[in-house]
Order: structure tokens, then C-alpha cells, then sequence
């Protein structure tokens, strides 16, 4: 079938214009077309911040304000209350902002046309070096710089394996924000990928029809609604992905503050 | 050759998904009153095993 043939060629155009192309200026110093969706999701995420700040009321109404409350509360019960444990006040803001942006940015992707800030390697990098550099800085403030340097490895150890460990434990926490990375950008480049070599195929099935209109063209563009109900399949579960991904960059992130305060290994 | 090594790096993450499908499930049902917290760590424990997956599929399509 000359279907699968054109398959290939325009799975590699689709992979080519995902990667960074510059809108503006060149790639060193200017737009790709994710940092300008990236500066959009900013803009969108400052607006409903500032909204729902000056929309408070003691009785919350409306279904803005309830569904951004719940997505706090959500926060700040599941992820800090439940994760952080006694001092979570002191890292819910930081927690609740890097929820809430990676979740616009996803979802702003998900709409057709727009792409998604977190679908490019150096957006999810610089977010997990933030939250690297936040943990690390947390362990310092509660031990000291000495201190958490010493409590990587675990106490009551002997002296030789001790520094075994240390090392291996060294090694694993430098290993912590490029996962963070990876596993955000993998996420969202393949489900944009998936999604977007399905539509493919519903279009080149249905090419023939569009050209020219006959029996044999229209029987075999019926594969077509089979591709059309998987891709909007996989949309749904994009969704959930957008949210599950930005939950879980937050657990993580919050388990990690966690193990860096914590006294005891 | 990189779809038959896709194919080859999704085996351990399917496995890994099955495994903890079959944990949450025998959890819920012998203690339905964890069902929300177990639910949750199963979304947990399937989204780092399907980044592995992804990860083979991303590096297949880029390189």
C-alpha cells in the first residue's frame, strides 16, 4: 500500500520539526518555537496566579477559583503534608510554583498548533538544576555546609566502606536532576511524536478519497476512523500524562528536600 | 534496526508496569480502604518505568 510507503518520510519531516528551529534571531541567542510558547505559558501562568489571588473570597465560587484551589490543597496535602513531613510551610511555595508551570506548559502544549515548553531538553535541564540546587541548598541550611557533606553517607558505617558509600551516594545524587530532565522532555517529545505520526496516518489514508472520489478509494480510506479514535485515545491519555508528569517532577522534587533535611540516613 | 531495539527496551518496561499493576491491584483488594494511596503509587511506580521506555524510543527517533 502506497500509504505506508509515504510513512517513513513523513515520520522524519514530524521529527524534524519538533527539534529546536528558531522563530526569531538564531539558535544561540534568540526564539525557538518552544521558548516562545515558554514565554506564553509564562504569561498565562502569571495571569491565572494574579486572577486568582484578587478573586479570593471567604466562600470560594465559581469554577476557577475552586479548581485552582483544589489543585493547592491537592499540593499541599498529598505532595507536602504527605512527603516533606514537619516543615513543609517552608517549601510549599517552591513546590506549588513548580507544579503548577510545568502543568500550564504541558497543557498549553496540548493544544493543536501550540508546543509544549517542557518538549525541549534545555527547559526541563534548568528546571531540574532548580530543583537541584534547591535541595542541596536545604540540606546545607539544616546541617551546614560540613555537615550534609558528612551525612550523605549513612552514620555507624566502618571508616573504609564508609567512603565507598559516600562516593556511590555522591554519584546518585548528582544522577538526580539529569533523570528529573529526561524524564520530563522524554515524556512530552514522545507523546507529542505518537500523536502526531497517528494523525498522519488518518491523513495519508484518506488522501486517495480527497483526489479522487470512488468506491475502491472510499473503502480503503475506513482505516481511517480506526487512526482518528486511536489518536483522540491518546489525547486523553496525554492529558492525564500532562498531569501525572508535573506531579511527579513535584514528589520527586519534595522527596529529594526531603532525604537532604532529613537527621538520619 | 532502531524500531527492533525500541521493541527490545519496551520489554522491560511493560514488564515493570505489569508489576506494579499486579501490586496495586492485590494491595486494593486485600485492603479497599488504601485503594487512593495505592492508586497513587501506582501512577508513581508506572510513570518512572514508562520513562525508561520512552527514553529507548526518544534516543531511537533522534539519533
Amino acid at each position: 500500500m502506497e500509504a505506508f510507503e509515504k510513512l517513513s518520510g513523513e515520520i522524519q519531516h514530524l521529527v524534524s520539526e519538533f527539534s529546536s528551529i528558531p522563530v526569531l534571531g538564531d539558535l544561540s541567542l534568540g526564539l525557538t518555537q518552544y521558548s516562545f510558547w515558554l514565554l506564553i505559558a509564562t504569561v498565562v501562568f502569571a495571569i491565572v496566579v494574579f486572577t486568582f489571588v484578587k478573586k479570593q473570597t471567604l466562600v470560594p465560587h465559581g469554577i476557577f477559583v475552586n479548581g485552582v484551589e483544589w489543585l493547592v490543597e491537592y499540593v499541599e496535602n498529598d505532595v507536602a503534608k504527605g512527603v516533606v513531613g514537619t516543615n513543609w510551610r517552608r517549601h510549599f511555595p517552591f513546590l506549588m510554583t513548580i507544579f503548577l508551570f510545568i502543568l500550564i506548559n504541558n497543557i498549553i502544549g496540548l493544544i493543536p498548533g501550540m508546543k509544549p515548553g517542557t518538549g525541549a531538553i534545555g527547559c526541563t535541564a534548568v528546571l531540574a538544576l532548580c530543583s537541584f540546587m534547591y535541595f542541596v541548598y536545604q540540606g546545607c541550611r539544616a546541617h551546614g555546609v560540613w555537615g550534609y557533606i558528612k551525612s550523605l553517607a549513612p552514620a555507624g558505617v566502618m571508616f573504609p566502606m564508609n567512603l565507598f558509600v559516600w562516593v556511590i551516594e555522591v554519584f546518585s545524587l548528582l544522577l538526580r536532576p539529569i533523570t528529573l530532565a529526561i524524564r520530563l522532555f522524554c515524556n512530552m517529545f514522545a507523546g507529542h511524536i505518537v500523536m502526531g505520526s497517528f494523525a498522519i496516518m488518518a491523513s495519508l489514508f484518506m488522501e486517495p478519497l480527497i483526489e479522487h472520489l470512488s468506491a475502491l478509494n472510499a473503502v480503503q480510506a475506513l482505516p481511517t476512523l480506526a487512526w482518528m479514535a486511536i489518536l483522540i485515545i491518546i489525547y486523553l491519555v496525554e492529558f492525564i500524562v500532562a498531569f501525572v508528569q508535573a506531579y511527579v517532577f513535584t514528589v520527586l522534587s519534595a522527596v529529594y528536600i526531603q532525604i537532604a533535611e532529613a537527621d538520619e540516613h | 534496526m532502531g524500531v527492533i531495539g525500541y521493541g527490545l527496551g519496551v520489554i522491560g518496561a511493560a514488564l515493570a508496569i505489569g508489576l506494579a499493576a499486579f501490586g496495586a491491584t492485590s494491595a486494593m483488594a486485600r485492603q479497599p480502604e488504601v485503594q487512593g494511596r495505592a492508586f497513587t503509587v501506582f501512577i508513581l511506580a508506572s510513570a518512572f518505568a514508562e520513562a525508561l521506555g520512552l527514553i529507548g524510543f526518544v534516543v531511537t527517533l533522534i539519533s
